[in-house]
């Protein structure tokens, strides 16, 4: 109780040092939650946590007069369409209270959450009713791009290009950062030229996304979620459904305008001439010709506007992603190929995460605007080895104690 | 008689500009409000004349440096593009000229081309024109005197003829190559297969082919008809096929928002460079800058492919049309993710996106209880179209954005005409352009290739064809089918009429039309639900837009026009609904009669009177076609309203329905001729020119060709009634550019004007219109010695005087006149007579010659960017244009400006130009002169 009240206290008196502890990004089909804990935090009731916070190096930063920043930021997501699950995780972990009241405090103490997304206003009331707490809505835009930029800024080996099964990590200049395209792949697909912090535009878009990808893969193969249809598509074999250059020419190339026998010509072209019903076609094989299909149209259409307003880097992010290799490889070879090689798609670890982390910015922006890259240092939780693989996001349904598979800790200042 | 009064207008002018031409439009409008009947006034100003003098010295100083020897150069002056090409053709004709006209060698040309697609075949073929006889004395002399070769049609490959669309399911392929066979495509056609019928089957003989199957069917062919397949390039032939038709065809492109189609005028000189969207089973994307010159630049894997086969896994459809057709009812709405879904209803303004914008195809999908079972096929098939067209319009806008293009033209059987699509596609384009792009359709887009392929064929010339030489045609079955396919070719009158009669049963059937889905919300733009416009669009819309494309080497453009590009022939635009329905009416109404008329024509024989249902059938079924929707068939004007029903009558072989009528009206007005033209000789100069005039709008008023008209020349003689309605044009007319006429022809304040050398008088009717209208005039001109050369139609329409028929007319007049007589023999008219006289005779003949020339169409207008070769000839020396009567000077060319002076003169009957009088019966009610 005692710690409660010092937050209030802080609240009151030191605006200018006052943390809160979550943040919300509330998508068309995921809830992507960020939230802080304090290093010395006594209610360390996770493992990892616990662990990470012996890690923790015990930076002291003489300059710093927020000595209670130590801490670490943590990143957790759950399905929209079970929102239920995201409040009882947020009422569990006590977030909405700053993490440390009891569930059952009265709402009426009008508690402010940052959140974004379109869920900030579909579920304002939802929240309100249930936690008591009321949405600060942000941009939706402003905070992907706030979180793109913090990330590119201050997190080490943050973006990587990823080709051919090789992930490669790339040094971007802070100096030289901008202007870059941001393609934030959701349910639908947003294009942001960034030209600074806090100046971008929604320059496209597109509506075959995450959700295409996902809505459609339900509707073919009967796949409980998204992960699972995810790895169908890894032992897949596109070419049962697609129609490729070489179906239409008799296996010969197209050379002439530069198509060989195995580009695809047409997604699902396939299913036009055969005899055949849904039924007969592996979920493998339908996965893995929608994700094909999806990812070079996005790949495709990101670099044209790339290409439109002459931005050197384009950089992938979002759930649709996932670190999945195949995915990431699709769009990379989807740049590759219509750029010439000229264009390279990257990809940021924290993919899933701009928005909410965007929202969790926006708190104070003082407070962590002046964290430089040293001053962070990413942690992940023993059971996952490599940041950026596919098990970095794995999506569970019932993932309440398995939410924060990946962790960054923040150094006070 | 009060019926024949009326509201003569009389304008006359050379370069109209602007000011003057609202002026008349203004002062019909005003005097139509108030006083319907009353006469107006309205004069141009001085500097109209003083404009026409100078031009006409000017076109006279171009004549002196220009002898008639070098006509055809000439010529070329007016039309260089046409002549640039015709040079490049006359060197290679040498080679080859005369093999293409010796029916024996016509091996040598494929008369056809195929474009194999996965779905379906694509069939151009051509069919060479009856060659109409030459020996006609009229045309020989008219020929001579104007200066015409015979030897420019050599140019040609093709004399002539018609290029005709056709389509099959590639899984029914054997119906293709039935009907090549029975029409002996692969062997140069009927005609030339009726020389060769002995002669074994050409063991080289072979067809252009492009598209997937031109390599899968190759021994199908071989086998089944023993050609060859010569195999085209796909892209080759997509962008040769385009680029003729964007050049060839004057409303070939279109472009389709929101159920509403309109098409794009092209100026064939600034063509390039464009995008060229082909979406098949895949999409390629080809920039084209020129001839040949074109880059495959992007494509999508997303595309029709991809409608159909996840719409087939996803919704059991057994065919692409179905699924099509499907997406009509649809509601997206239930399955794709919205912003509004997103934002719970709320827009997300602040980037542009409403509500209804669709965030995510099938992301609604995802979050629903839902299995494949509980979502409608309906919605799935229209999420899915919106998908994909929506994708390929915004890829398509971001390549032409890259490469600079103006243009994106989209075609390929993914569209086929299907109006939701097409709203999509346009839909994206416009919102990721912010409306600075426009998608744009083609008419004929389902045969790019097979017409490139039939391109690819260099001995055809088609390069060569100018837009003004091609005419386009639609068979009389086109309402019934829906332009599906259909199997065998139809060949004599009788299969047709049978099958029409087959079709009408079936017809409503399947021509009943498919309700769209309501309109959705709007919003602030994005991908909306694009509304369409009524209940009418089809998915087989496109079908219908093809016609037979006839190919008429000899049409020119009429070289007076003052801005050839800029003339539209329709003072008239049916897109406007409440015209199109007071035609539609009028038409309708007239048709029994007319039917009536054919009927009468042909003996009402048992033959006839199943032919004149056949076409009632058919001209109906077109009318409704149209009122659904209007652009069917292309850019609809009145004109073209016209000559459809001329050409219905010519398809069920009712060549002059009209013959006994304008006999009768013809001898009744010759018979009161010499008694007009003695009263006119008694009369001074200046009260001639203006009885003259009067004359020619009295004469006018038996226009109409209806039952009202057949009474008046029951009851009383002709020129009692002639007369009386001449009294009745008390000026000042509607428009009454007398004062000004008058003084270009008689000169003011004693000063003579020079004569005009060439006048050209379209004329209209037969009987009075022509004989005491127009001959009299006519004389008038040629007393003051100005050639005269009367221009009528080539083929009949209504009871309009053909140029076949003048010739005897003239040569009956001329027995009464000396001064007719003596022109119409130096103009070579009279025939029996010239071959009587010495020829020395012809050469002292003090007169100048009245010639007669076809204008080249048969149809009651008149579009004068297609006339006749004669007629184009005849108009290089021509000062002076008279066009007379509503259908050739207000329904067409009200409009139309000249290079020399102009008079246009009629008796309006129907509605005014921009304004419908919609209550106003078939009857004479009032007239203009202009």
């Amino acid at each position: 109780m005692d710690l409660q009240d010092d937050v209030s206290n802080q609240q009151n008196s030191e605006r200018g040092s006052q943390i809160s502890h979550l943040a919300l990004d509330i998508g068309g089909s995921l809830v992507k939650l960020v939230y802080f804990s304090r290093n010395n935090d006594s209610r360390r009731d996770d493992d990892n946590e616990q662990r990470s916070r012996n890690e923790c190096l015990g930076v002291s930063d003489s300059d710093t007069c927020q000595p209670f920043l130590d801490g670490r930021l943590h990143f957790a997501k759950f399905e929209t369409s079970k929102i239920n699950d995201c409040l009882e995780f947020i009422c569990s972990k006590k977030l909405h209270l700053g993490g440390f009241q009891d569930c059952t405090a009265p709402s009426s103490e009008n508690i402010c959450v940052k959140a974004t997304g379109g869920g900030a206003y579909k579920f304002a009331d939802l929240f309100k009713e249930k936690l008591g707490i009321c949405f600060d809505k942000e941009d939706e835009m402003d905070c992907l791009v706030t979180g793109a930029n913090f990330l590119l800024k201050t997190v080490h080996q943050e973006a990587f290009t990823y080709l051919d099964g090789q992930k490669e990590f790339v040094q971007i200049d802070h100096n030289d950062l901008y202007p870059y395209l941001l393609v934030n792949i959701g349910s639908g697909v947003s294009m942001i030229k960034v030209d600074g912090d806090g100046k971008f535009e929604r320059v496209s878009g597109t509506n075959l996304g995450g959700g295409t990808f996902w809505g459609l893969g339900r509707l073919l193969t009967k796949c409980k979620n998204f992960d699972e249809l995810l790895e169908l598509s890894h032992q897949g074999n596109n070419r049962v459904i697609d129609m490729l250059v070489g179906d239409i020419y008799g296996g010969t190339e197209y050379a002439k305008i530069g198509l060989s026998a195995t580009t695809i010509a047409s997604s699902f072209g396939k299913a036009i001439s055969d005899n055949k019903e849904l039924e007969d076609y592996k979920a493998e094989d339908i996965s893995r010709s929608l994700l094909r299909m999806i990812s070079n149209n996005i790949g495709q259409i990101s670099y044209l506007n790339a290409l439109r307003f002459g931005l050197k880097r384009i950089i992938f992010a979002g759930f649709f992603i996932r670190g999945q290799a195949y995915t990431m490889d699709t769009i990379s070879v989807a740049v590759h190929y219509w750029s010439n090689g000229e264009a390279k798609a990257m990809f940021l670890r924290h993919e899933g995460f701009l928005g909410a982390l965007g929202a969790f910015r926006s708190y104070e922006k003082q407070s962590l605007d002046g964290l430089m890259v040293h001053k962070i240092v990413q942690k992940n939780p023993s059971s996952i080895s490599s940041a950026g693989d596919k098990s970095c996001c794995s999506l569970n349904s019932d993932s309440k104690n398995e939410n924060e598979n990946s962790g960054c800790s923040v150094y006070g200042m | 008689m009060a019926s024949l009064s009326g509201d003569p207008v009389l304008e006359f002018g050379d370069n109209i500009e602007d000011l003057h031409n609202n002026n008349i439009i203004n002062g019909n409008t005003n005097n139509n409000k108030e006083v319907i009947d009353k006469a107006s006034l309205l004069v141009r100003g001085e500097e109209n004349i003083t404009a026409a003098t100078s031009n006409n010295n000017k076109e006279g100083g171009e004549r002196d440096m220009a002898p008639p020897a070098t006509n055809s150069i000439h010529r070329s002056g007016s039309r260089p593009q046409l002549d640039l090409s015709k040079a490049a053709i006359q060197g290679n004709s040498e080679e080859r000229d005369p093999t293409i006209l010796l029916p024996n060698q016509s091996d040598d040309i494929s008369h056809l081309a195929l474009d194999i697609g996965g779905s379906l075949i694509k069939l151009v073929y051509f069919s060479r024109h009856e060659d109409r006889s030459s020996d006609d004395k009229r045309k020989k002399t008219v020929k001579e005197r104007l200066g015409i070769s015979n030897g420019n049609r050599r140019s040609y490959p093709i004399l002539g003829g018609r290029l005709h669309f056709v389509k099959f399911e590639t899984s029914k392929l054997n119906e293709c190559l039935d009907f090549i066979s029975s029409k002996q495509l692969h062997r140069g056609g009927i005609d030339s297969h009726r020389w060769n019928s002995e002669a074994p089957a050409n063991e080289n003989a072979v067809i252009k082919a492009t598209g997937g199957g031109a390599f899968k069917f190759a021994d199908i062919f071989k086998e089944r008809l023993g050609v060859s397949i010569d195999k085209e390039d796909e892209m080759d032939c997509l962008v040769a096929g385009a680029n003729f038709l964007l050049k060839a065809i004057r409303h070939e492109a279109f472009t389709h928002m929101e159920g509403h189609k309109e098409f794009v005028q092209i100026d064939p000189n600034d063509l390039f460079p464009y995008l060229l969207v082909n979406i098949g089973s895949g999409v390629s994307m080809i920039k084209v800058d020129g001839e040949g010159k074109f880059q495959r630049v992007s494509g999508t894997n997303v595309g029709g492919g991809t409608y159909w086969g996840l719409g087939r896994l996803l919704t059991k459809c057994k065919s692409f049309d179905e699924l099509l057709e499907l997406s009509q009812r649809g509601d997206n709405r239930t399955i794709d993710m919205l912003v509004g879904d997103i934002y719970g209803g709320m827009d997300y303004s602040k980037i542009g996106l409403s509500a209804s914008t669709i965030a995510s195809s099938f992301g609604k999908a995802i979050s629903d209880k839902k299995e494949l079972e509980d979502y409608r096929p309906e919605d799935i098939s229209l999420s899915l179209l919106r998908m994909i067209s929506y994708n390929i319009g915004q890829i398509s806008y971001l390549n032409a954005l890259r490469f600079g293009l103006k243009r994106i033209f989209f075609g390929g059987f993914f569209i086929r005409g299907h109006a939701y699509t097409m709203d999509t596609i346009s839909f994206a384009v416009q919102f990721w352009s912010q409306g600075e792009a426009q998608a744009m359709f083609l008419r004929h887009e389902g045969f790019l290739g097979a017409l490139g392929a039939f391109m690819s064929n260099e001995k055809h010339g088609l390069d060569d064809l100018m837009v003004h030489q091609l005419v386009e045609r639609f068979p009389m079955g086109a309402p019934y089918t829906g332009g599906k396919i259909h199997g065998p070719p139809l060949g004599d009158l009788n299969e047709k009429i049978s099958w029409m009669e087959k079709f009408v049963l079936k017809g409503t059937e399947i021509t009943a039309p498919v309700p769209m889905a309501p309109p959705g919300t709007t919003g602030l733009g994005g991908f909306e639900v694009p509304s369409s416009k009524g209940c009418t669009l089809r998915s087989d819309a496109s079908a219908l837009n093809v016609g037979v494309l006839h190919l008429v080497p000899t049409l020119e453009v009429f070289p007076l026009l003052a801005d050839p590009k800029m003339y539209e022939p329709n003072t008239i635009d049916l897109s406007d609904h409440s015209e199109l329905e007071y035609w539609f009416t009028v038409l309708s109404e007239h048709l029994p009669d007319l039917v009536d008329k054919a009927v009468a024509s042909e003996g009402g024989t048992d033959d006839a009177k199943r032919r004149g249902d056949a076409f009632a059938r058919a001209f109906s079924a077109h009318l409704a076609r149209l009122m659904e929707e209007p652009a069917a068939y292309g850019k609809l004007g009145l004109a073209n309203l016209l000559e459809l029903r001329e050409e219905c009558l010519r398809e069920f072989q009712f060549h002059d329905a009209y013959r006994s009528i304008k006999q009768r009206e013809n001898e009744a007005s010759l018979a009161v001729l010499p008694d007009l033209l003695m009263e006119l000789d008694r009369m001074d100069e200046e009260a001639r020119l203006l009885t003259l005039i009067e004359g020619v709008l009295a004469a006018n008023i038996f226009d109409w060709g209806s039952r009202a008209c057949v009474d008046l020349y029951h009851k009383g003689t002709i020129i009692e009634i002639y007369r009386m309605s001449r009294d009745k044009m008390q000026r000042p007319w509607r428009v009454d550019d007398f004062d000004l006429f008058k003084e270009r022809m008689s000169g003011s304040k004693g000063k003579k004007p020079r004569p005009h050398k060439r006048a050209l008088l379209f004329v209209d009717n037969s009987g009075a219109d022509v004989i005491l209208g127009m001959l009299p005039l006519a004389r008038e001109l040629l007393r003051r010695g100005t050639e005269v050369v009367l221009v009528a139609n080539s083929l009949p329409a209504l009871n309009d005087v053909t140029a076949m028929e003048l010739p005897d007319i003239v040569a009956e007049a001329a027995k009464h006149c000396d001064i007719l007589r003596r022109a119409a023999e130096a103009g070579g008219l009279l025939v029996d007579a010239m071959n009587n006289t010495l020829d020395g005779s012809k050469e002292n003949s003090s007169s100048v010659p009245l010639m007669v020339v076809e204008n080249g169409c048969g149809s009651p207008c008149i579009d004068l960017r297609q006339v006749s070769s004669e007629l184009a000839a005849a108009a290089k020396d021509a000062d002076l244009i008279i066009l007379e009567g509503m259908g050739r000077a207000l329904h067409t060319n009200f409009n139309a400006r000249f290079k020399c002076d102009a008079l246009k003169a009629w008796i309006q009957l129907h509605s005014l130009p921009l304004q419908a009088q919609q209550q106003k019966p078939l009857c004479p009610s009032e007239e203009a002169v202009e």
